[in-house]
């Protein structure tokens, strides 16, 4: 059995982000990144599997240089082997655009089984893991919080609103998009990290997956126009007094906006 | 060696999060609530594979002395430095990141990982590496290592009074020990003694290392004894009764009653570890301290201004910046070293250990100061960690012994 795990690199949790010069991004010199956090669980389902029986985890991510220790920590973590599509033609992407180059490595690998994460802790767009099921023709099922694999199918638990929970049948191979808290993430071990230097991570450009058309700004449909921080409004109020005298104030003022 | 790895850094990140997930919710009762740090250093071990490492390392020692080789199988071979830098490195990160929240746990862990096993390991017989040494490098028991005494600490050896008496093949052990670190808790202990020659000086007598277990008749463990700091780390004192042991106890066996020095020359080897492990532990309290210090020297306002923007302030975050670069650098050497089998001098490691706990504790108290009224408080971590550093500059050597044993280093070359 082949996993497939698509990761993305994403600004440190505690990392200070400020817009960068010109308000399409943020700054990224100076800043820590990691794995970004639904996808930990993703990579930590594939290696369950792994360790529950024969299974190969190829681990996948797009971006630059920087990827790299990504990749590392996943094949620390017990990945098998890593592609990085380290590219500068990639940068400015769009969902779409990563969505078809994840979908040309997944071509290429061929794998039972696709795992990402629900969404990414910086974009939150959610886009991709639908998008690269459709462009592979496979069935797909995202928000997972649970899965139970048989013979050629995953039944798979989905989070709903209100904390209902769908139980679907996805046929394999197939690609399920994670929520966080599926399972317990491991910890890479310092053997493992030690041995992830000498595991092969192979490295492609868009031109080698043939997407080069897709990525980047010039093959993007979506243009991010601006990123700011929120204004600081007028018109907040703070309540003073006893915990006591909050609470009930603060109920007065929620029934007067007639909110209960 | 200038910067650490890639394969180091994610070790220091991996680490850093399990200490920030499993070790900083617990601090408080590590430092006011009585919890004994084991259950949480047997699952860093188990966490990161430390445990399965050590097993691995013994068994290769052990294989290599039964087929009867004497010289360590890395030693002069060329292999990979990267990778001899990446393994001597992940063994003091932990110490390091470890240091940043609750350096008494490094105590209780390098004691019983670094000072038991490591005395067992050096001076036992294979059988006894076997018996004793394993279940202690895995952290499965918990060691202890037992010189200091109520009228010998500096003067560890001459002022020894712990004995050992032979009567047959058996010896009678007596004596106190006090500051013994993991004491209250030790299910293993290297009780060290003099042999009663009743012809030889006292000053002179063989030293003698046994190994002792938790519950043998006549031997008492005490409860922690409190303390300044180091808190998470259990401190206490043991008292021997006419504890009566066979050969099998003695470490080194038979031989140990032959060998010459003493026995006191191996001690010395055992504190030369100890020191290199003292850099790693006050760089991880200066790298807190320092970023503590900054963080709130930017958000501290006083007559409208954040104190960073205060010169008096600027100096003392330079000062910490400039003993951080000081005992990163000490770090890397004891790694580069280590990882081209090359070991620092006696003196060598003096000096690094006693610039890392002056250094240690300055960084301390003036991350307190920086913190004024707020540093005095426990609230506030540096309180604690400048009365944890304060111990650097006494154990492992104090910075007075640590200074004669320089000066006497330079005084005797040519």
């Amino acid at each position: 059995m082949k996993i497939l795990v698509c990761l993305k690199q994403v600004p440190h949790q505690d990392a200070r982000l400020d817009v960068n010069g010109d308000g399409t991004w943020i700054k990224e010199d100076g800043i820590k990144f990691e794995i970004n956090s639904y996808d930990t669980y993703a990579l930590e389902e594939a290696l369950r599997i792994k360790d529950a029986g024969e299974a190969e985890v190829v681990v996948a991510s797009i971006g630059p240089d920087r990827v790299t220790q990504a990749l590392r920590t996943a094949l620390g973590m017990g990945a098998d082997r890593a592609v990085h599509v380290n590219d500068a033609a990639c940068q400015g992407s769009d969902a779409l655009g990563i969505a078809k180059t994840l979908a040309a490595i997944a071509k290429e690998e061929s794998p039972d089984l696709i795992l990402m994460g629900l969404m990414s802790d910086d974009g939150n767009a959610s886009a991709v893991p639908p998008m690269v099921a459709e462009l592979v023709g496979m069935p797909s099922a995202t928000a997972v919080v649970a899965t139970e694999r048989s013979e050629g199918n995953i039944r798979v638990e989905r989070e709903l609103e209100g904390g209902a929970v769908e139980v679907v049948d996805v046929p394999t191979p197939c690609l399920l998009a994670v929520q966080s808290g599926l399972n317990q993430v491991r910890y890479a071990s310092l053997k493992g990290i030690m041995a992830a230097k000498k595991k092969p991570l192979d490295v492609k450009t868009a031109a080698d997956l043939g997407v080069a058309d897709a990525v980047g700004t010039a093959g993007a449909k979506v243009k991010i126009e601006k990123i700011y921080q929120p204004l600081r409004g007028e018109g907040a109020e703070i309540l003073s007094g006893s915990t006591d005298e909050i609470v009930s104030s603060l109920m007065n003022k929620i029934k007067e906006l007639g909110l209960l | 060696m200038i910067e650490w790895s890639e394969s180091q850094q994610m070790i220091r990140d991996v680490v850093r999060r399990f200490m920030e997930e499993e070790v900083a919710p617990h601090v408080e009762a590590l430092e006011h609530g009585d919890l004994p740090p084991y259950d949480i250093l047997r699952k860093l071990y188990a966490t990161f594979g430390m445990d399965e490492m050590a097993r691995a390392r013994f068994a290769k020692q052990i294989a290599r002395e039964k087929r009867g080789d004497t010289e360590r199988a890395e030693k002069g071979a060329d292999g990979d430095l990267a990778a001899k830098a990446d393994q001597a490195a992940s063994t003091l990160i932990p110490i390091i990141e470890l240091c940043r929240y609750c350096p008494g746990m490094v105590t209780a862990m390098g004691v019983s990982v670094g000072l038991a096993a490591g005395a067992i390991l050096s001076k036992g017989t294979t059988e006894q590496k076997e018996r004793f040494g394993l279940e202690l490098l895995t952290l499965e028991k918990i060691g202890a290592w037992a010189i200091t005494e109520p009228g010998s600490g500096s003067d560890a050896f001459g002022g020894m009074r712990a004995s050992a008496r032979r009567e047959g093949d058996e010896f009678v052990l007596n004596g106190s020990k006090t500051f013994i670190t993991n004491g209250p808790f030790a299910d293993t202990t290297v009780f060290i003694c003099k042999l009663e020659e009743p012809d030889v000086d006292v000053r002179d007598r063989k030293i003698l290392n046994f190994v002792l277990d938790r519950g043998l008749p006549g031997f008492e463990q005490s409860g922690p004894l409190r303390k300044m700091g180091m808190h998470s780390s259990p401190t206490g004192e043991l008292f021997l009764s006419d504890v009566r042991v066979g050969m099998d106890r003695l470490l080194g066996g038979e031989a140990a009653l032959n060998k010459s020095g003493g026995g006191r020359e191996s001690a010395k080897s055992t504190f030369q570890t100890e020191r290199s492990g003292v850099a790693a532990m006050a760089l991880g309290i200066v790298e807190r301290c320092l970023e503590l210090s900054v963080k709130y020297a930017r958000e501290r306002v006083q007559f409208g201004h954040p104190i960073g923007e205060y010169q008096l302030i600027q100096e003392k975050l330079a000062r910490m910046e400039v003993a951080r670069m000081n005992l990163q650098n000490l770090v890397f050497r004891t790694i580069e070293l280590t990882a081209h089998g090359q070991t620092m001098t006696f003196a060598e490691a003096s000096a690094m250990k006693l610039y890392a706990a002056r250094a240690a504790v300055e960084v301390a108290m003036e991350a307190v100061q920086v913190y004024g009224g707020n540093g005095y408080m426990s609230e506030y971590v540096v309180e604690q960690l400048a009365r944890d550093s304060k111990v650097l500059q006494i154990y492992a050597g104090t910075d007075e012994i640590q200074i004669r044993a320089i000066a006497k280093d330079l005084l005797a070359g040519g």
